[in-house]
């Protein structure tokens, strides 16, 4: 009894060490988003969009679009795409040998007509069927090709490409028109920028007319309304206090901007990869930081791009345990940057803190569940101090989730509604509760699965976005 | 303290800031929108007023009126969406009536603020509303360590004429940023006269790094007074100053040149060749139309692409050409011909820019 005793006690410890370690890092995020948010929102405040739209000054950028059984929104979203607020840039959709009907849908919606393929093949992707121009958008060209994957798709495009900078987008993803505009501004402030990324939004619930959010709205629905939380937390606070620190790990794939010559110079997308926007940023990391150049990998809050998230749990579980699926392979893809001085603040805080504080979180959070249980059960653990962990550790998350619905109100305020902002505020108290030890089960899958070197893709169910009312 | 008490302290803070918080977030939104109401039907009116200025129904005076009931920000948002519509001389005017208000005094003397928020403020103001008498606080904002602030100050440029601000903005220029320097570039077309006199003093200095850079920008132009210090460059030992220098040569159809690029075309670095064919393409002199046609039979893929796009621009004679590359002996000339001659008017259009 007292050996067990011992090893709970010493197992409590070490619980409590983590959970304060960890919690400091993030209560430090949070304390470097704000000067941060302000800069950036200032500076956008500032911003003629007007001037910089009339000058010759914007680089031009190919959007790289991949699509596989699309059919429902593919129309929509490149329509939407091709009428960005931006002077020179060019669209390659690439039909990831669809199995439903995007590519008709594609070749009705565009007028499309085959056209020789003129580019090298610098990064090696699946066999191409065919290369159209469209008659109708001279932007846009599509690449109809078999299935090779997503990042198969996205390094057929780069290969199509021919612009320096390359903006990877998913096809149900909606840009906002001036998005581009704003994702240029640190080239435009002279920056040595490797990657920048914007803001991802949740758009269920949003009216979309003409492939553009015209009314942003929180989801009455449990599931997507939580994610709206969710995802303001992930890119308001996380990522803007990653770029205080300089090691921003993730570029979402959704709507990130990229220095074409860095992807080639890498070698593009990892096919093999599960997540492969986390993996292509750890790789520049590495490949920037081994040869010694100077850049930066950043974050922008103000450009946005709206995606639909899922709507049941169970496709939402498919969807955190591939994530988090990802999020394992490429820390052991790449744990000789772990604590490696030789790259910087990304070896010695940005990999140790999504190894040890993102990876670990919910086999620690597990450990700490049953931890708490067996002392209970045994009368090791006192209840009321139990329960007073318990207060402490969710009324941290709440406060983290509320001071990201705090700085969307302090700078961008999408949701202008005072429903909508007793909806954000509610779901932020609720989070902690249910939905938190939900995540944390899709996460603790994932190394099941990686245990089981199973390589599975969830398929996304798609509604299509709706119609105005 | 024990580790209970500790607890018990983390609670009760956690609990004051989660109260706190909500109570802020509330209260952001309430005075925001408090604020919205009170300022947006000033900025219609001041809307209004420029309107009917800029059709010459109202005075400056009612327009400095209503720019003085904004709040500072406000006021400089309208400044600059209405400057772009409004003619230069009416807007000259108003530029130096605003010289008298109080508020915009207090925004000039920003331009050596400590906070960069403000000299940006500062700088985005005389952008619009410089006058000569702004000269030395936009040199200074020109140089100033936030690239904002600086980007904005470089705007002014397009409204006021000053040899000393075009020599600042081109020295900094070859050590901005390719996006930096192109905006730069685009600032400083405005004020051609007194670009391309300092251009000619730069073009000069054979040794400085920066001259690829410089010879970049000066090819944007278009100048004819710039012509002959390219055609000085086309043996300079820095290939990149070669590149440029075979890039610029196009725009201008001259027999000094087609005699430089006829030179060029030979040179050793692939990329001098491709400028070089492009702008033999550019130029079309039927007699440089052999040059071209060797091309195509370069080592350099790339090469062989801009030799094949040059050849269509000869028209006719060049069209020719690539149809005996087609069924020629050279193996890569042949493909490249083949790929040309499938290209769609547009795809020739896209690839020629």
């Amino acid at each position: 009894m007292s050996v067990l005793s011992d090893v709970l006690r010493g197992t409590d410890v070490a619980i409590l060490a983590y959970f304060l370690v960890l919690n400091s890092f993030y209560a430090l995020l949070l304390i470097l988003s704000v000067p941060e948010i302000w800069e950036q929102s200032r500076l956008a405040e500032d911003e003629d969009f007007q001037r910089l739209m009339q000058s010759d000054a914007l680089p031009p950028i190919t959007i790289l679009v991949p699509a596989y059984n699309e059919s429902a929104t593919i129309e929509a979203s490149v329509t939407a795409i091709l009428t960005l607020e931006y002077r020179n840039f060019e669209v390659i959709v690439v039909n990831d040998g669809s199995k439903d009907d995007t590519m008709e849908r594609l070749r009705h919606a565009f007028d499309l007509v085959e056209v020789p393929r003129t580019y090298p093949e610098t990064i090696p992707s699946a066999p191409q069927r065919a290369v159209y121009r469209s008659r109708t958008r001279t932007r846009l060209t599509v690449i109809d090709k078999e299935n090779g994957g997503k990042a198969d798709s996205l390094n057929a495009a780069i290969n199509a490409s021919r612009f320096p900078l390359v903006i990877a987008v998913d096809a149900d993803t909606l840009i906002e028109p001036d998005a581009l505009l704003r994702l240029t501004r640190p080239f435009l402030l002279g920056r040595r920028i490797a990657a920048v990324g914007g803001t991802v939004r949740v758009a269920n619930s949003c009216t979309v007319r003409d492939g553009r959010v015209t009314d942003a709205r929180v989801p009455r629905r449990f599931l997507p309304g939580i994610q709206v939380v969710e995802y303001l937390r992930a890119f308001l606070f996380g990522r803007l206090g990653w770029n205080r620190l300089g090691g921003s790990l993730v570029i979402s794939g959704a709507f990130g901007l990229f220095r074409k010559e860095y992807l080639l110079a890498i070698g593009g997308y990892r096919l093999e990869s599960i997540v492969e926007d986390m993996d292509l940023v750890v790789r520049l990391h590495r490949y920037l930081r081994q040869r010694k150049i100077p850049y930066e990998i950043s974050f922008i809050p103000d450009p946005v791009a709206w995606t639909e998230v899922p709507e049941s749990g169970r496709i939402l579980g498919r969807q955190r345990e591939r994530w988090h699926r990802g999020l394992i392979a490429a820390m052991w893809q790449y744990k000789t940057m772990l604590f490696n001085p030789r790259y910087g603040r990304v070896g010695l805080l940005a990999v140790p803190f999504f190894t040890l504080g993102e990876m670990l979180a919910p086999l620690v959070e597990l450990l700490g569940y049953v931890v708490t249980i067996v002392g209970l059960a045994y009368g090791i653990i006192n209840v009321s101090f139990a329960l007073l962990f318990l207060v402490v550790a969710w009324g941290y998350g709440m406060l983290l989730s509320l001071w990201a619905v705090g700085l969307e109100e302090a700078s961008f305020r999408r949701y202008r509604r005072v429903g909508d902002l007793s909806l954000l505020l509610l779901y932020a108290t609720l989070e902690t509760f249910g939905y938190r030890q939900r995540t944390v089960w899709w996460r603790l899958k994932s190394f099941g699965t990686v245990w089981r070197r199973r390589q599975v893709w969830g398929e996304m169910v798609r509604k299509g976005f709706a119609a105005p009312r | 303290m024990t580790s209970r008490q500790f607890l018990i302290i983390l609670v009760a803070v956690q609990a004051t800031l989660l109260v706190a918080l909500v109570i802020l977030i509330i209260l952001n939104r309430w005075i925001r929108q408090r604020r919205r109401l009170r300022v947006h039907p000033q900025r219609v009116l001041v809307d209004a007023v420029f309107q009917r200025w800029a059709l010459g129904q109202a005075w400056p005076a009612e327009v400095l009126e209503g720019l003085g009931r904004l709040p500072v920000p406000l006021a400089i948002e309208a400044l600059v969406t209405w400057s772009a519509r409004v003619a230069t001389e009416g807007w000259q005017e108003l530029s130096r009536a605003l010289e008298q208000q109080w508020w915009a005094r207090v925004v000039r003397a920003n331009y050596r603020s400590i906070r960069w928020w403000k000299r940006l403020e500062c700088a985005r103001f005389l952008s619009v509303a410089a006058t000569p008498r702004d000269v030395s606080r936009v040199l200074r904002l020109l140089r100033d360590r936030h690239p904002a602030v600086q980007l904005s100050a470089v705007t002014t440029l397009e409204r006021v004429e000053s040899a000393v601000l075009v020599r600042s903005a081109l020295e900094q220029l070859p050590h901005l940023g390719p996006t930096v320097q192109a905006y730069y570039a685009s600032m400083l077309k405005k004020s051609r006269k007194a670009v391309v006199q300092h251009l000619l003093h730069l073009l000069r200095r054979l040794n400085d790094p920066t001259l690829p850079r410089i010879m970049e920008f000066a090819a944007r132009l278009e100048d004819p007074a710039l012509r002959e210090p390219f055609t000085t460059h086309t043996t300079h030992p820095d290939p990149e100053v070669r590149t440029q220098v075979a890039r610029a040569l196009g725009h201008y159809p001259h027999r000094e040149s087609t005699a430089a690029l006829g030179v060029l075309v030979q040179d050793d670095t692939w990329t001098v060749r491709a400028q070089a064919v492009r702008s033999l393409g550019m130029i079309a002199d039927p007699a440089t139309l052999p040059l071209v046609r060797d091309a195509m039979r370069d080592a350099e893929w790339w090469v062989r692409l801009r030799a094949g796009l040059a050849l269509i621009r000869f028209g006719p004679a060049g069209r020719n050409a690539l149809l005996e590359s087609e069924v020629g002996a050279h193996a890569e000339a042949r493909d490249m011909a083949h790929l040309i001659l499938g290209l769609s008017q547009q795809a020739l259009a896209e690839y020629a820019a």
